[in-house]
């Protein structure tokens, strides 16, 4: 039978990935010394993991070319897609607030307001569920600046401890929703792998679990 | 201005040569197949009034559909889904028909996909309805009808049952709103374990919520029905199961090439499928080929209330799985060229004409010389050329 394909998120949750398969019992000294490579064999060659952006994690596994992925579940609100999200790994907690400079009331009056966000569909969806007119504009990156430019009235964003936005004058006005890593599976392979997957994932959260 | 005159739009294709005849290949083997079993085919037009497949029955997004107005200004979307058609024109049309009514199409339907995803916006589906029949025997002609029709082109698959009541008649029991319980039909659908405990941590203990709370883990092989025993005492919920149950033994004998696999936490977006829903999966691909089910209450909302079953089968996703790998047909070059010196171009048609009646695959040659025809012969992989002069001369080309 094929490797398990499994699809990383790189970066804030790629070294809380790799702990938790060596915690399951899985060599993981190739994905750690990677070099080059981007096809990486764990455990043997019984698993390949892959390192993806968040966003490409999801495509490969809705595609069913990785049959699972470790992704933020800020990425799925995002972005979205068809597959099963069968754990909450516990790791990489943070959540989504709407923040915006010290002081400011922006609940208040009628005049529209700007918001600027890496995440524009989530910001979306939380002023829809408000049913408030927001106007919003995408940043790729450092979103702190938008206000501090003028650019909007405040921002939807990720926070973990709120220092980034306390050295920028910002604070939070209200909190979204909790973040944290998410076990994702490609439905077809859950399926015609289930024996295989399901030993994984019941390892997975017995470590979890403790 | 810049003209969009160059490619097709995001989302579509052309289909050309190997791919062509692959997917002509599919809708015949398919088709083929419910010919043979007595359905008959039909055609529905490429759009239709946007009421047709309203998203609280369908299930299928406002956002998702192409939509324009028509002479009048109403709504008109292009067909996103085929039994919706049929069963408007069923229970219009055809209600009064000796039932069964047995009907086959082979159609493409229209999405409108999120943006640079690769995924098709149009797409062809082959499928067989069976109208105004429920029971066992109907249910069994269907699914074996769709093993029959999946095997004709695919070496191997799994089928998968499910049975869409159970999930309705749990959630119903449940004291929650409707939008608490499309939430917790989502949770199931993706088996998204984490959040489903977590919603049902927050609502009064009950067998309703324990019996919830396993559904999404209730799939695999015959052993489910072992681990589904606890659902046996249950009144509404226990012949569902037992009729299941069935229906896997007796497809079981069927002996197809592939394996089946049952999934009790199967809850279709489709709110109307009402019984038994199959679904089919090949190796190497990331979705269903196939889906289907019983959808006893859909007619009623045409006017013609009457049970029925059906399914359709992804034309384009087994054409592409064929080609990836290597098992599709080839384009064969012709096998003669004709070609005919000055003055003798009609005895060169009829010849070719004779030629293509015994069989062969003949091409007319366009050129003024000889050369000319038996140089493009050779740069189309045709090994004959006939000259047609006052004699027939054969000339054989090898590579």
């Amino acid at each position: 039978m094929k490797p398990l394909r499994i699809a990383l998120t790189k970066g804030r949750l790629e070294e809380n990935a790799l702990s938790l398969f060596e915690k399951v019992g899985c060599d993981c000294t190739a994905a750690r010394n990677k070099g080059r490579k981007l096809i990486l064999p764990v455990d043997g060659g019984r698993f390949e993991v892959v390192l993806a952006k968040a966003a490409d994690v999801i495509t490969y596994v809705e595609y069913g070319v990785c049959d699972l992925g470790i992704v933020g579940k800020d990425t799925i609100l995002e972005k979205g897609g068809n597959f099963f999200e069968v754990m909450d790994l516990g790791f990489g907690k943070c959540k989504f607030a709407l923040a915006g400079p010290v002081g400011t009331d922006f609940f208040g009056g009628y005049s529209a307001k700007t918001v600027a966000s890496k995440y524009p569909h989530v910001a979306g969806n939380y002023f829809e569920s408000k049913a408030m007119d927001v106007k919003i504009i995408k940043i790729e990156g450092s979103v702190e600046l938008a206000p501090l430019l003028g650019l909007s009235d405040a921002i939807v964003d990720i926070v973990e401890t709120g220092t980034t936005l306390k050295e920028n004058g910002l604070e939070v006005i209200e909190p979204i929703c909790g973040i944290s890593a998410r076990l994702i599976v490609n439905p077809a392979s859950m399926k015609l792998r289930k024996m295989e997957i399901e030993s994984l994932t019941e390892k997975m959260e017995h470590v979890c679990k403790s | 201005m810049k003209k969009n005159n160059k490619t097709t739009p995001e989302g579509t294709k052309d289909f050309l040569f190997e791919e062509c005849l692959t997917k002509r290949s599919i809708e015949k083997t398919v088709s083929g197949v419910f010919a043979s079993r007595g359905f008959n085919e039909v055609i529905t037009p490429g759009f239709e009034f946007y009421d047709v497949f309203d998203p609280d029955l369908s299930g299928i997004k406002q956002e998702s559909m192409y939509k324009m107005t028509d002479k009048s200004g109403r709504i008109v979307v292009m067909r996103p889904d085929l039994t919706l058609p049929i069963a408007r024109l069923t229970a219009t049309r055809l209600q009064n028909l000796p039932k069964p009514i047995r009907l086959y199409y082979t159609q493409p339907v229209y999405r409108n996909c999120p943006g640079l995803s690769g995924r098709r916006d149009e797409t062809t589906q082959a499928g067989a309805e069976l109208l105004g029949a429920g029971g066992i025997r109907a249910d069994l002609e269907m699914i074996s009808t769709a093993v029959a029709a999946l095997g004709g082109c695919l070496p191997g698959f799994r089928l998968e049952l499910g049975h869409a009541g159970i999930f309705r008649a749990l959630a119903d029991r449940l004291p929650v709103s409707d939008d608490v319980r499309e939430d917790i039909r989502v949770y199931i659908e993706t088996k998204n374990y984490a959040a489903l405990d977590a919603l049902l941590n927050g609502l009064e203990k009950s067998e309703t919520v324990s019996a919830i709370r396993k559904l999404p883990h209730l799939f695999g092989g015959e052993d489910v029905f072992e681990k589904a025993a606890f659902l046996g005492g249950d009144s509404e919920l226990s012949p569902m199961l037992n009729y299941l149950h069935k229906i896997y033994g007796l497809i079981s004998e069927l002996g197809f090439p592939g394996r089946l696999m049952v999934d009790l936490g199967l809850v279709q977006r489709n709110s109307y499928y009402t019984n038994i829903v199959f679904s089919a999966y090949v190796e190497g691909f990331g979705d269903a080929v196939l889906f289907g089910g019983r959808y006893d209450s859909l007619l009623a909302y045409f006017g013609s209330p009457m049970p029925a079953i059906g399914f359709a089968v992804n034309i384009d996703d087994i054409s592409e799985i064929l080609i990836r790998r290597k098992m599709a047909p080839g384009v064969r070059p012709a096998d003669v060229l004709v070609h005919g010196a000055d003055g003798y171009e009609v005895n060169a048609l009829d010849h070719a004409g004779s030629l293509a009646k015994k069989g062969l695959k003949c091409e007319n040659s366009v050129f003024a010389g000889e050369d000319e025809a038996v140089a493009y012969a050779k740069a189309c992989g045709i090994k004959r050329v006939d000259i047609v002069g006052k004699k027939i001369k054969t000339v054989v080309c090898c590579q």
